[in-house]
């Protein structure tokens, strides 16, 4: 894996400095195994096509999952971070998908091809000694990893696992292993999760990871508030609910590529990645959505106007780094570390 | 983010680093520096490596300073006797071990010519692999090796490796020529964790020590490819390839480069590194070209890099100017400073 490779395609020179283009590493799969785990849920464990091993990826991290030229879609790993040989990934059909769910359910069955990039984690497992978890239906997924490494290194944690019924939770059965550390919580039998309960008072010694859908972010976010500001880590399927413009944004403002030596202009209906990639400024971008995190970028100076569902409100206080794909300026002049 | 490279004096604890070389490790004790820490290691009679804190809990005495006795430690000072694990299991001046008298001991992973240990909690080794490097395992290619000691944080090593830029300007003679002129386009590829770049040179005339190290006449017109990986905070591999007329890629010359960066403190680090060429196997003057090549580069690099810490030693921070070049270690110091930030629960 680690020799230098022969042919590649050729890039595109800019002017006479050294032009750079930036992407991810792009693997291309096969789906080795394919089972349903839940109502409405399969399990895909993919591997690399070319036999090499696939990178090294710790728990919480996600894939992307080129699905067709336009169609790429991001899942949390819920397997071992030992086995480079292959990954596991976990699949809820969504009733109102755009594509990726139904295009997985439907085409992905064992031996079909598949082009992943990645893995990103912007949901890291911190060190701590004590963890809540807590999982709303497939929400299960990237916790399912940090469970195991929270068990396997001795740390004190709790799972509160939530899903509508019981037949359309996924690895149920799997985590019931790890005993009464573990709360499965079917909606239809004990009613919603009780979080006052299962995060009591405020403590700056406990870590809270929770994945799943927006009501349940939106509940432990409120619930959270008046813990200490790194406690709680959330991981999001789909952008975060934007409230209403702020009056001070800028419609169209300027911005400044520091390393490529670019003065560009972003108007209303462009992004700030669209206007780079049109000035031919490689950034690394994925979802164009404001949750996958691919297009991270410094800010070095100005003010962005976050509209992103990646970064922590700490992260977008200290205002030192965007997501190019959707966040803007609320200055008129925005220097990037591009 | 950091005004500068130097600037961030932090290094990921929960990552495995080379503390020797196979070979280094035998069954006596050795004295390595890994980050802060001092490790005593040797190897046992089944041939797996230890790795234990150098410094008798009693005392003080550094234990790799002791003898070897059956696998267990000796402390030359008191005879304090600590078994592979760090548990002190006699202590000659009483009957009974003293409760807790134990030091350290580190996970090591033995991955020839490498002896990696693991600098986070023990717990969590589990959580990374030292990487693989499969051309080290091939014994087919000769090999040349070297280290050296460089008063210079980590990162400058790896902003140094991962941008050939500066070849022109600190090592003229060996630059291959075309950088000199306009640099080619760098592709760079990246995972969470490593950043891979790869060039293609357009044909040229090789530089003297290409040519002579080949084989490859010093007035042919020669394709070259250089790409490099930041593996790890603890390594960097590369390679190198030359096309003569009338040879595809599949049959190109290679190089293999592999630098280990231990860093031993904020302000030194020790490099390791291997080389080995697909090309010449049995010609040993290739091999002495390549071996005195390295040597030479590293004496300068170290220069250079030790002026650049003195300097930023001295005086204030400031902002770096980056261009486009630093692409691939831009990249890489950000993969360091979250992996330090994760750990930090930042």
């Amino acid at each position: 894996m680690l020799e230098p490779s022969g042919e590649r395609s050729p890039s595109a020179r800019i002017g006479t400095s050294v032009a750079v283009t930036v992407r991810e590493r792009d693997i291309e799969c096969t789906v080795a195994e394919r089972s349903e785990l839940a109502s409405g849920v399969v399990s895909l464990v993919v591997r690399d096509a070319s036999g090499h091993g696939l990178p090294a990826w710790t728990p919480g991290a996600h894939v992307d999952l080129l699905l067709t030229p336009t169609l790429a879609r991001q899942y949390s790993l819920c397997g071992d971070p030992a086995d480079t040989g292959s990954w596991r990934i976990a699949v809820l059909r969504e009733p109102a998908s755009r594509g990726g769910s139904s295009f997985v359910h439907d085409q992905l069955h064992p031996g079909a091809t598949v082009h992943v990039r990645g893995p990103r984690n912007h949901f890291p497992l911190v060190n701590s000694r004590h963890y809540l978890f807590i999982a709303g239906g497939i929400g299960i997924t990237p916790l399912l990893p940090m469970v195991a490494a929270a068990a396997r290194e001795g740390a004190d944690w709790q799972l509160l696992y939530g899903g509508r019924t019981r037949r359309s939770m996924a690895f149920v059965e799997e985590l019931q292993a790890y005993g009464d550390a573990v709360r499965i919580w079917p909606q239809d039998e004990k009613g919603l999760l009780d979080l006052a309960a299962a995060l009591g008072e405020p403590r700056d010694d406990l870590l809270v990871y929770c994945c799943g859908p927006e009501a349940l972010l939106g509940a432990v976010e409120g619930a959270c508030q008046s813990w200490p500001a790194q406690s709680l880590h959330v991981e999001r399927f789909a952008p975060k609910p934007q409230p209403e413009a702020a009056e001070a944004e800028m419609a169209t403002f300027e911005v400044v590529l520091q390393r490529s030596g670019l003065t560009l202009a972003v108007a209303p209906d462009e992004s700030i990645l669209e206007v780079c990639e049109d000035a031919g400024v490689s950034v690394l971008c994925s979802c164009e959505e404001g949750i996958c995190g691919t297009c991270r970028t410094d800010v070095l100076e100005g003010t962005p106007d976050h509209r992103d569902s990646v970064l922590s409100g700490s992260e977008r206080a200290a205002g030192d780094v965007m997501m190019v794909c959707v966040s803007r300026s609320l200055t008129p002049r925005l220097v990037l570390d591009l | 983010m950091s005004a500068s490279a130097a600037s961030d004096r932090r290094y990921p604890r929960d990552c495995w680093y080379v503390a020797a070389t196979s070979d280094e490790v035998g069954p006596h004790l050795i004295s390595r520096r890994v980050l802060d820490d001092e490790l005593a290691l040797y190897r046992r009679q089944d041939g797996s490596v230890v790795a234990l804190q150098d410094r008798c809990p009693h005392r003080g005495y550094p234990l790799s300073q002791g003898r070897l006795a059956d696998d267990r430690v000796v402390c030359g000072y008191h005879g304090w006797e600590f078994d592979g694990s760090g548990a002190c299991v006699r202590v000659p001046s009483q009957a009974h071990v003293p409760f807790g008298a134990c030091v350290a001991s580190f996970p090591v992973r033995e991955e020839p010519p490498f002896v990696w240990v693991w600098t986070g909690a023990t717990a969590r080794a589990g959580r990374r692999s030292p990487p693989e490097v499969s051309w080290l395992r091939n014994d087919r290619y000769p090999r040349w090796r070297g280290s050296i000691e460089i008063d210079a944080n980590f990162m400058l090593l790896h902003d140094n490796i991962l941008d050939l830029t500066h070849l022109p300007f600190v090592y003229p003679e060996i630059a291959p020529l075309p950088l000199a002129e306009t640099p080619p386009p760098l592709e760079v590829e990246v995972t969470e964790s490593s950043v891979s770049y790869h060039r293609t040179f357009p044909a040229s005339c090789l530089a003297k020590w290409q040519s002579s190290a080949t084989g490859i006449p010093p007035d042919a017109i020669c394709e070259q490819d250089e790409s490099g990986q930041f593996v790890s905070p603890a390594l960097w591999v590369g390679g190198w390839s030359f096309r003569p007329p009338g040879v595809d890629a599949a049959s190109a010359l290679r190089l293999f480069m592999a630098y280990a960066f231990t860093p031993q403190g904020p302000s030194r680090t020790r490099v390791v590194w291997h080389g080995a060429r697909d090309f010449a196997t049995a010609d040993d003057a290739a091999g002495h070209i390549l071996e005195r090549l390295f040597s030479d580069v590293f004496r300068r690099r170290k220069a250079l890099l030790e002026a650049v810490e003195r300097h930023w030693r001295a005086g204030p921070t400031w902002r770096e100017a980056n261009v486009t070049a630093d692409a691939a270690a831009l990249r890489a110091r950000k993969i360091v400073a979250a992996m330090c930030d994760e750990e930090q629960g930042m």
